[in-house]
């Protein structure tokens, strides 16, 4: 796989203290579909076979792009997602995103911090990891 | 509201729209940083263009798939349509076609189309003896001999069973006979059906087309000419004449009217004496039919014969012969010497039909004739080495005491060592062997060698077609015994024979 451009790529991929996982893009990020496959393919990684849910912050995403939209439609150790933005072009994506590709898990689109939380404990996910 | 009016970014989405409207599916408009309401819009515009992009995109890519599936299905049937589907050749729809587009080329200038007819000589014997994969085998060799001699021009098409035509555009006579004799040539060659040779000859019709003519035309003349080739003793090219319909018409008025011949009693069988060389005894007699014509007279085999074997009628024709035949030979019990035989010819066909054996079996007792009366001659073409069937019935006369006799034997590609392999007693050989003997010395010392080795071989020998004392002379010098011609007699009706069998011998010999 090609290795995207530095300001295509995810900013940050972390386990937070409820062991879920947080998915960060830049400010501007235009997500391509080899940027995408490089961020869920750590997200597996960092999972080592477990399955946690996920946040991705995609607040002020330029862009995403097709085939990234397709990387999202494909089974990965995440076991739930919420896609935060806060502006009505992050809504637009987000549900671009939904509506193309058939999520292989509970995935929804939230400006709320707090309500995509709430969204991703509703699920259930392997602590012990 | 007004305000929202005034942003140029509705003015440079409208323009978006317009684009895309107009067929430019890669048209785009970036959002501002703004990411109001706006740029929702323009994004989604932005996302939707991509999807509709992609999905004309894929489905022209289908559309050219299915184009490209749907040409090559119709290449497919076209190829199909137009090509014989064993040899790969043209058929005869696509011949028809180029005589055509041949013939409108004729009428703007071109010399007209020339068209031969081919039909193997052979073939149904290599099919029924040797089984129809043989036969597969011997199509695909001749469509590959027939393609290696014409020009790039010519169009080879395999008409049906074993008939092929090849169309020379614009040729002048002597390419096309050219052509014809070097076609005739392959196909005298022989094939190799799996570890054995085969002979299949071939009769050529040829037509040179004229302006104004049509395709069917021009192929009816074609085979017109390639049935003269075939009644002129096959293997050898006839170029169409106006006078070869009326024969066409004539056999084809034979082969309707020769089913009711036999049932009205018009055939006779005629007899031809043969004699013992050495004293002019009559050993034997062939039996020939004739048919006594109510209108065209009296007509010999060569005239319907090979109608009777085309139209079918050749099984019921010999049944009709083997039991006169027989009936004849019971009427001549208190005349004919001892020994002596009825030799009676035996087409292909009758001798793969295998009830044979037993229908000659119960005509013999019917009659009370005894077997060693009558003996079968089958032409050396019309047997093959691999024949099961035929070699099956050949033995099982034998066995029944029926001689069994090889008729024009050096006519074709036999070696003697064929001979040893059928289950045969006598050996016809045929008069074109003696023919050359008063021109040609060598064909005498070439003769009694053939003798010699016939003889060797523990057969007997028969000479046809002597037709003078000297030419019985000289092959009594040779060593043959047996001989048959004019000079003996010519074929007589049954009451004339009996004279001659009550007034034996015949021959003026100068012995």
């Amino acid at each position: 796989m090609s290795i995207p451009p530095a300001d295509n790529r995810y900013e940050s991929l972390t386990i937070d203290d409820e062991g879920f996982l947080r998915l960060l893009w830049p400010v501007g990020a235009q997500i391509t579909g080899p940027s995408a496959q490089e961020a869920f393919d750590e997200v597996n990684r960092i999972c080592a076979g477990a399955r946690r849910p996920m946040l991705v912050d995609m607040a002020t995403t330029k862009s995403v792009a097709r085939e990234a939209r397709a990387v999202f439609g494909r089974p990965s150790a995440a076991s739930r997602i919420a896609l935060l933005g806060k502006s009505p072009v992050d809504r637009v994506i987000a549900n671009f995103t939904l509506g193309v590709s058939q999520v292989p898990c509970p995935t929804r689109f939230f400006t709320d911090r707090a309500k995509a939380m709430a969204f991703l404990r509703e699920g259930p996910h392997d602590r012990s990891v | 509201m007004t305000e929202a009016f005034d942003d140029k970014r509705l003015d440079e989405l409208v323009d978006l729209i317009v684009k895309l409207a107009s067929g430019n599916l890669t048209a785009r408009l970036a959002p501002s940083e703004a990411r109001d309401s706006v740029d929702a819009v323009i994004t989604g515009i932005n996302l939707l263009a991509e999807e509709l992009d992609l999905m004309y995109k894929t489905l022209e890519h289908r559309v050219a798939e299915r184009t490209a599936d749907l040409d090559q299905a119709r290449r497919d049937m076209e190829r199909l349509a137009l090509n014989d589907a064993l040899t790969g050749l043209a058929n005869r729809s696509l011949l028809a076609d180029r005589i055509g587009q041949a013939i409108v080329r004729s009428e703007r200038g071109e010399r007209p189309p020339c068209v031969l007819l081919l039909d193997l000589d052979e073939f149904k014997t290599i099919n029924d003896g040797l089984g129809h994969s043989a036969g597969d085998g011997v199509l695909v060799e001749v469509a590959r001999r027939l393609s290696s001699v014409v020009r790039n021009t010519d169009t080879v098409a395999r008409l049906g069973g074993d008939e092929f035509a090849i169309l020379m555009p614009g040729t002048s006579e002597e390419d096309a006979l050219r052509i014809a004799h070097r076609a005739l040539a392959e196909l005298q060659k022989p094939f190799s059906v799996g570890d054995r040779a085969v002979w299949a000859g071939a009769s050529i019709g040829v037509c040179f087309g004229q302006r104004g003519q049509t395709a069917d035309l021009l192929l009816r003349d074609a085979d017109t000419a390639m049935y003269a080739a075939k009644a002129r003793g096959r293997g050898n090219v006839q170029v169409f004449r106006a006078e070869m319909h009326y024969a066409a018409q004539e056999r084809l008025q034979v082969g309707s009217e020769l089913g009711f011949a036999i049932a009205q009693g018009q055939l006779r069988l005629h007899y031809q004496p043969i004699v013992a060389l050495a004293t002019g005894k009559i050993m034997a007699v062939e039996a020939l039919v004739r048919w006594m014509h109510p209108e065209r007279g009296l007509l010999l085999p060569a005239d319907f014969i090979p109608v009777a074997e085309d139209s079918g009628h050749i099984v019921e024709l010999g049944h009709w012969v083997l039991h006169t035949a027989i009936r004849q030979l019971s009427d001549w019990a208190d005349t004919m010497p001892d020994p002596f035989q009825v030799h009676i010819n035996l087409a292909p066909v009758e001798v793969r039909w295998p009830g044979l054996t037993e229908f000659v079996s119960a005509a013999l007792e019917q009659h009370a004739v005894g077997p060693d009366r009558l003996a079968v001659e089958v032409s050396e073409t019309g047997l093959m080495i691999g024949d099961i069937a035929g070699l099956e019935t050949l033995r099982t006369l034998r066995q029944l005491g029926v001689g069994i006799e090889i008729d024009d034997f050096g006519t074709g590609y036999s070696s003697i060592s064929y001979l040893r392999r059928l289950p045969i007693d006598t050996v016809k050989i045929d008069q074109s062997l003696i023919s050359e003997f008063a021109s040609d010395s060598e064909q005498i010392t070439f003769v009694g060698a053939v003798l010699r080795l016939i003889e060797a071989l523990g057969l007997r020998t028969v000479a046809e077609g002597i037709e003078t004392a000297t030419q019985m002379e000289q092959l009594l010098a040779l060593g043959c015994l047996y001989g048959q011609g004019t000079f003996f007699g010519e074929p007589v009706p049954a009451a004339e024979m009996t004279r001659l069998l009550q007034a034996r011998p015949i021959p003026a010999s100068s012995s």
